[in-house]
């Protein structure tokens, strides 16, 4: 801790010093009032004892002016001559504690317990607020390049207004980031923003989670329950996969954003809605409204504002600071101080095409930090990559290559099927039956 | 005479049984591994005397003791039968300049019963006497207190304290120990 021992009284100032630093703190001294405020000036400290009979500037108005100028700055009032008057004053005025000369060893220790875990705990808070920014605003999309600069001076603008947006591109290009990062910067952040794969989920089920459903509305409706759309109250709706709904579905959303009203399931009664609409799709969707796919209605409608996410490939210039963030949050997280990686490392990253975008490089990342032995990453720690990136030494058919490369993905991603999809852009569903129509096995089983 | 580092002068101040000397002598060298000498007496200084308090400051008398010929010795622990405070606390059990040559403890409060001190010292307070003495000499040596509450540089305010403190450094404490010693 930084302290600063206000008194008039040398031997005072000498007795505090001496204590405090034999439990390692920082001490400095000032013999008035106005001497302690032109040290503040200049230095930060943690917490100020402060005499409250000093010529000049008493305890009590320095205290007043410390809380009104450095309010996280703790002050500890102490006197010689204690009247429950001044204490009272003390403590109203923010002191964080009272004590009487000479104190008890006990009184002392109790009061710098009691403060360090006060600073630690504001500056844990402190933190979590910081972490807390970073996640909500868009710094959190990191890139340098030209395309990603359009970006960033594209969000602000977007967020004012409360135009539907599209955001098109390949999966893991960071659409939900940007989607989150408009909705931060609008004036619905007070508001939730809730993201729905749409994808994910059947067109029933997907109907009840928007519009939510009455009691009895259908077999296993047991509660009442409120839809997304209801939820979202006042925030934003991120629809993403937005290409794999139906054209009921997108007759029914067509409708809510044309009316702003929604009725649930098996209800009849109209409720109001007001949410911000922000989709995003993987697809090419004015090719499937050429083949009757889509309705060019609803893709109008949701088609306000468009953001194209570049594909990784097209920003490679943006891989080495990806990949020092990422090496900073996989180390943090696995606690593992690997923060460097060599020149041949970036090279082959740089050269790598990424087809999983800025998802796979996450991972790439994460599972050579896990695997990792020491503090650098070398080639060798993506060797994986390298095995996806070889030229097969014979010529495959179209369906061998898909295998190969199929097993390869599922082999990276330990058969976790969920992430093998996402990096090879498909949903689940598609990957468990291509799994079963090539015949792939996990080794060993 | 030539200076050895490792010498610790043991040095009574006032009258002191001479069981409490030897007690303390023999644990530096036993814990510390430094080399104890009892020195002859010292008065203890008048002007270190509050009247006020009626108690000693022990930053003054810590200042007389730079007066006496201790050259002979790397550190010097003084040990004093009365009370001791610094200013702004109501006492201390010992105290000692962080990284200097002198430190002092009193036994005045580390008796069960204070008025018992002169009479019926019991092992109880030979060991809290020990322990004060060692976590002083610990800071002569520049160590700062230790938030581990296993360590002897732990920080203690209250008798309680001092009795659940071991009379061993951690391993962190130790090890700074023994490179004070050899710087």
């Amino acid at each position: 801790m930084h302290i600063m021992v206000v008194d008039d009284e040398l031997i005072i100032r000498e007795s505090f010093s001496l204590w405090f630093q034999k439990s390692g703190h920082f001490v400095e001294t000032a013999e008035s009032g106005f001497k302690a405020l032109e040290r503040l000036e200049k230095d930060a400290f943690d917490v100020l004892f402060v005499d409250i009979k000093m010529p000049g500037m008493d305890g009590i108005q320095l205290l007043e002016k410390v809380k009104e100028t450095y309010p996280n700055t703790f002050v500890v009032i102490i006197t010689a001559f204690g009247t429950i008057e001044t204490a009272v004053k003390a403590m109203k005025l923010g002191a964080s504690d009272y004590l009487l000369k000479p104190f008890k060893p006990q009184q002392l220790t109790l009061v710098m317990e009691k403060l360090v875990q006060q600073k630690r705990l504001s500056s844990e808070v402190d933190y979590l607020k910081s972490h807390l920014d970073r996640i909500t605003r868009f710094d959190n999309i990191i890139g340098q390049s030209q395309v990603m600069e359009k970006i960033f001076a594209l969000i602000p603008e977007i967020a004012e207004s409360d135009a539907s947006v599209l955001i098109t591109g390949e999966t893991g290009t960071g659409k939900e980031l940007v989607a989150k990062a408009i909705h931060a910067k609008s004036k619905r952040n007070p508001f939730p923003f809730i993201a729905i794969n749409c994808g994910a989920l059947s067109d029933t089920l997907l109907e009840s989670e928007l519009f939510g459903h009455q009691k009895g509305a259908f077999t296993g409706a047991v509660h009442a329950r409120k839809g997304f759309l209801e939820v979202v109250s006042g925030g934003t709706l991120f629809l993403d996969e937005i290409g794999e709904i139906s054209t009921k579905m997108q007759v029914d959303l067509l409708r809510v954003l044309d009316e702003k009203k929604i009725t649930r399931v098996g209800s009849s009664q109209v409720l109001d809605v007001d949410f911000r609409l922000i989709t995003a799709t993987r697809r090419n969707l004015s090719e499937r409204i050429q083949k009757e796919d889509f309705r060019e209605d609803f893709f109008y409608r949701i088609n306000v504002i468009t953001i194209q996410m570049p594909p990784l490939r097209k920003r490679k210039e943006d891989i080495p600071l990806l990949v020092a963030h990422f090496l900073e949050k996989y180390s943090q997280e696995t606690n593992k101080h690997v923060d460097h990686i060599d020149n041949d490392a970036l090279c082959l990253l740089k050269n790598y095409d990424w087809p999983g975008n800025i998802r796979e490089l996450q991972n790439a990342v994460e599972r050579a930090v896990v695997l990792a032995k020491d503090r650098t990453l070398g080639a060798d720690s993506f060797s994986f990559l390298q095995a996806a990136y070889a030229i097969p030494s014979k010529r495959l058919s179209l369906q061998e290559n898909e295998r190969e490369y199929l097993r390869l993905i599922l082999e990276e991603s330990e058969w976790n099927v969920t992430r093998a999809a996402s990096i090879l852009g498909i949903n689940r569903v598609t990957l468990h039956k291509k799994i079963k129509r090539l015949g792939l096995k996990r080794n060993g089983q | 005479m030539t200076r050895n580092k490792n010498a610790i002068g043991v040095l009574p101040v006032g009258f002191v049984p001479d069981l409490v000397l030897s007690i303390i002598a023999s644990n530096i060298e036993a814990y510390l591994k430094l080399t104890p000498e009892i020195v002859p007496p010292f008065d203890p200084p008048v002007m270190a005397y509050n009247n006020n308090r009626g108690q000693f400051d022990a930053g003054k008398m810590i200042q007389a003791f730079s007066e006496l010929d201790l050259q002979q010795y790397g550190k010097v622990i003084a040990v004093f039968m009365e009370d001791l405070f610094v200013p702004i606390v109501t006492h201390v059990y010992g105290e000692a300049q962080q990284g200097g040559k002198f430190a002092i403890i009193s036994l005045f409060r580390l008796a069960p019963n204070p008025s018992r001190v002169n009479s019926n010292p019991s092992s109880t307070l030979y060991e809290r006497a020990v322990k004060i003495a060692l976590h002083e000499i610990g800071h002569l040596y520049n160590l700062l207190h230790c938030e581990d509450t296993k360590c002897l540089m732990h920080f203690s305010d209250s008798l309680e304290d001092l009795d659940a403190t071991p009379i061993f450094f951690c391993r962190y404490c130790h090890r700074y120990f023994q490179t004070a010693l050899i710087h």
